[in-house]
């Protein structure tokens, strides 16, 4: 089915996006030989010409068998959605919760912990890890790119630490642009409605003999939100980004460079305005070495700048160097070991309500990983891996997973894993003071917090039951202990220690219905069950409620229809329940997109959003919280 | 077991495994390129000439590639080229090509090349070839295969001779282009 294309992406930077080159092979020739003709002939010719054909390792062939509860978003779903951002894109993979705050915010995670500062979930852009190590989560304003340069988003719920190292607790999301062979030539595209506007541009064009570029812009504006009394929300924003991609190269051999920049605006409800800035650079190698074996080399830089007057400033260095190598040792084996190192130059400017203390901050990061894939026989096939990764705070810190998947048949899929994965500290679980002087009557800091530890089991099937229809269904168990709560400090007022647990249990599972050959339906959902804890000895004044705010069910379900040849209809419900502490109400949104391709060189399409109810808050409390009203975008596309 | 018996061993477990996946390959290649030929369609445009009545099926002659003819029969079985029905046809080397509106000529020797697109020549018949890189297939579209992916070349000329129009946006995706004289 078109976003069920197993793929296992390697972890950390290149590892990550080397491994997309794999994964990208695997996921294509898992849908080159598994999908039904349909499908093939229902891809654009963009994505036909992005499918691998030769199998060139067996590592692919394991990739296809991931032994993991993993979504992949299409760059086509992305376009059908008319989706403006990243993560409103990311609701359309259903083992995810997405709950926009506001304008600008989103709460954003996977089987739970949800909230503006959710922190188990690992995020990369084309193998850049995008949670700042403030607080292990990820600033959504900042992080956004071309949506219609994106070829996949891979959404693994779960944990990955084994290969995407500690934060990825709960999940991670790989977001994987095109290669810049796929996006030669011109498009712009531009559009408005009631709450935002945007338009962005991009040309690809050949570079040397065997290498291509492209470049990008894109601004938008999004309008303020409102309360439910109808009083507005100060949290109105723009934002401009440019960037480019090079690639050289071809299979066997390949370099590319890329990066980005980006400047923002937001409204606040304090005096004067946030700004957002950033800037990034990652260069990325991959060779192939005699004997087969394949050699990965990533680097990157990303600075982000973010000040919030009266509130807090920061800049923000990343320096990141990966590398990865697969080797095949033996027949039954194959072997990815690799290595990084991460620095962090973290600059903080306090504020009298806040303190990051000390205010400027250095840290290091180190890791060395190794996984085999051992195959047990021709249907079975156990992976195991460790990854030992160090950071300032605790030392080192291992990360064992073990992998086993059964696989009777090619269109079958039947797996289990057992996974240590660990959320090291950040700097807000140590070093946050509140207020910004002492006496710190709030919070003072957490001086003794060490990592969450997450001890997990996931039992997954998937299968395709014909060429229209498949599905997948995952259970999992968490067993979390050391869980963040804040305990009274011993010279007075409260400091972060580890003294909440307890396990997290649920099923996951979608699937895909080709009713027509101009008609898909698909649909999703998640049941979440919480069951966390004060342990005896702790004095936390607020329980677990503090460590998130999630639904105990979401469901959605999606049609695309092709009315005609040049006309699309999306239409997509999402069902999500009430969250407990605050309280906000279940709701049910209906999104709906029509298309149109005018020409050939021309779309239009008109994207309603809410169109089921007027509004309604995702997240939050009652009643300064923002509510997300009913939006109505059109857009044009024009690609000459 | 010694190692010589052990490499022996592996060998034989090896060596099946391998022609498989080859095999799969091959045919992953056949019906992406299937898939290509079906959606070029939408992004040519055909003189009216070419057809002879409104209704008439649109024509699609396969030379040299037989497992393709299948693969491309199957995909256009319940699909439509332009509002029309689509017939492939297996074609013998040297048979008539009038009629036809897609002509793929199968193989990367290219030896029977000229003689199958000479008589296709100045006809509204796209040509795809899957030729050796390099070369002048003379075809409008030609595939060729770049880190292992399937790509093509697009060749205006001979598809103006035709009377055929391509979309900006067939030529976008193409790998390259060989400009027409317009």
């Amino acid at each position: 089915m078109g976003e069920d294309r197993p793929g296992w992406k390697g972890r950390g930077g290149w590892r990550r996006t080397a491994a997309g080159a794999a994964l990208l092979l695997v996921a294509a020739l898992a849908q080159a030989q598994s999908q039904p003709r349909g499908d093939l002939a229902d891809l654009s010719l963009e994505e036909l010409s992005n499918i691998e054909v030769t199998s060139v390792s067996g590592r692919a062939e394991k990739l296809s068998s991931a032994a993991a509860s993993i979504f992949v978003i299409s760059g086509e779903d992305i376009r059908r959605s008319g989706a403006t951002s990243l993560p409103e894109a990311l609701r359309l993979a259903p083992n995810l919760q997405v709950a926009r705050v506001d304008s600008a915010r989103y709460a954003l995670s996977a089987r739970g912990f949800n909230g503006t500062v959710a922190n188990k979930l690992l995020v990369l852009i084309d193998g850049r890890t995008v949670y700042t190590p403030l607080f292990s989560g990820v600033f959504w304003d900042a992080q956004d790119l071309m949506l219609e340069d994106v070829e996949r988003i891979e959404v693994i719920s779960g944990p990955g630490a084994t290969l995407w190292g500690a934060n990825a607790v709960n999940g991670v999301i790989n977001v994987i642009t095109r290669p810049t062979q796929a996006t030669q030539g011109a498009q712009v595209g531009g559009g408005g409605g009631n709450l935002e506007r945007g338009s962005a541009f991009r040309h690809g064009g050949a570079l040397g003999a065997d290498g291509h570029f492209r470049v990008y812009g894109m601004y938008f504006d999004r309008e303020n939100t409102e309360r439910a009394d109808g009083s507005a929300v100060r949290d109105g924003w723009h934002k401009g980004q440019v960037g480019f991609r090079a690639d050289w190269g071809g299979a066997g051999r390949g370099f590319t460079l890329q990066g980005d920049a980006y400047a923002g605006t937001l409204d606040q409800s304090q005096p004067g305005k946030t700004s957002i800035d950033g800037i990034n650079l990652l260069g990325r190698w991959n060779q192939r070495l005699a004997g087969g074996s394949d050699l990965r080399l990533q680097a990157y830089w990303d600075r982000t700048e973010r000040e919030i007057p009266g509130t807090f400033g920061e800049v923000l260095d990343i320096f990141d160097v990966e590398f990865q190598h697969g080797i095949t040792p033996a027949a039954a084996h194959r072997v990815l070991w690799g290595g990084g190192y991460r620095h962090g130059r973290d600059r903080v400017r306090n504020s009298a309500a806040l303190a990051f203390l000390p205010a400027d901050k250095d840290l290091d990061w180190a890791n060395v990983f190794v996984q085999d894939q051992i195959a047990l026989g021709a249907t079975l096939e156990l992976t195991a891996g460790l990854k030992l990764e160090s950071n300032d705070y605790t030392g080192w810190e291992h990360l064992p997973s073990l992998r086993l998947a059964w696989k009777p048949a090619a269109d079958k899929l039947l797996w289990t894993a057992l996974s240590r994965a660990v959320r090291a500290p950040s700097r807000l679980d140590r070093e946050l003071f509140a207020p910004g002087s002492p006496p710190f009557t709030q919070l003072a800091g957490g001086p003794n917090f060490r990592s969450e530890i997450s001890k997990v089991f996931e039992i997954g099937y998937r299968a395709q039951l014909s060429d229209a229809l498949s599905y997948s269904i995952t259970g999992f168990y968490h067993d979390h202990d050391h869980l963040r709560s804040l305990e009274p400090a011993p010279g007075g007022g409260f400091a972060l220690g580890n003294l909440m647990e307890g396990t997290t249990q649920g099923i996951e599972a979608w699937g895909s219905y080709q009713m027509a050959r101009s008609w898909r339906l698909s649909g999703g959902a998640v049941f979440l069950d919480q069951d966390l804890k004060r342990k005896p000895d702790s004095l936390d004044p607020t329980g677990p409620s503090a460590l998130g705010n999630d639904p105990e069910y979401q469901w959605m379900l999606r049609s695309s229809h092709n009315l005609a040849p040049r006309q699309e209809l999306d239409i997509m419900l999402r069902r999500v329940g009430g969250l407990p502490q605050p309280s906000v109400p279940a709701y049910l949104a209906v999104d709906l997109r029509y298309g149109w391709r005018a020409r050939r060189d021309l779309e239009v399409s008109l994207t309603v959003q809410n169109l089921s109810d007027s509004s309604h808050p995702e997240s939050g409390a009652a009643p300064a919280r923002s509510e997300l009203a009913r939006g109505a975008f059109l857009k044009l596309r024009w690609t000459p | 077991m010694n190692l010589r018996a052990l490499v022996l061993a592996l060998a034989c477990l090896l060596a099946p495994a391998s022609a498989a996946a080859q095999g799969d390959a091959r045919a992953a290649e056949v019906r992406i390129k299937a898939a290509f030929l079906y959606k070029f369609c939408d992004f040519v445009e055909w003189p009216t000439a070419a057809f002879a009545a409104p209704g008439d099926a649109f024509t699609v002659g396969v030379v040299g590639a037989d497992a393709l003819a299948d693969e491309l029969a199957a995909v256009v079985a319940q699909r439509s080229v332009h509002g029309r029905p689509v017939v492939v046809r297996k074609l013998m080397q040297g048979a008539p090509l009038a009629g036809l509106h897609l002509l793929f000529v199968g193989g990367r020797d290219g030896g029977r090349l000229p003689e199958a697109l000479a008589a296709a020549k100045g006809r509204p018949t796209l040509t795809v070839t899957e030729a050796e890189d390099g070369g002048d297939p003379g075809s409008v579209i030609n595939f060729v295969l770049v880190a292992d992916k399937v790509r093509f070349d697009v060749a205006l000329p001979p598809a103006e001779a035709g009377g055929l129009k391509i979309s900006a946006r067939l030529l976008a995706v193409a790998r390259k282009v060989v400009a027409g004289s317009s």
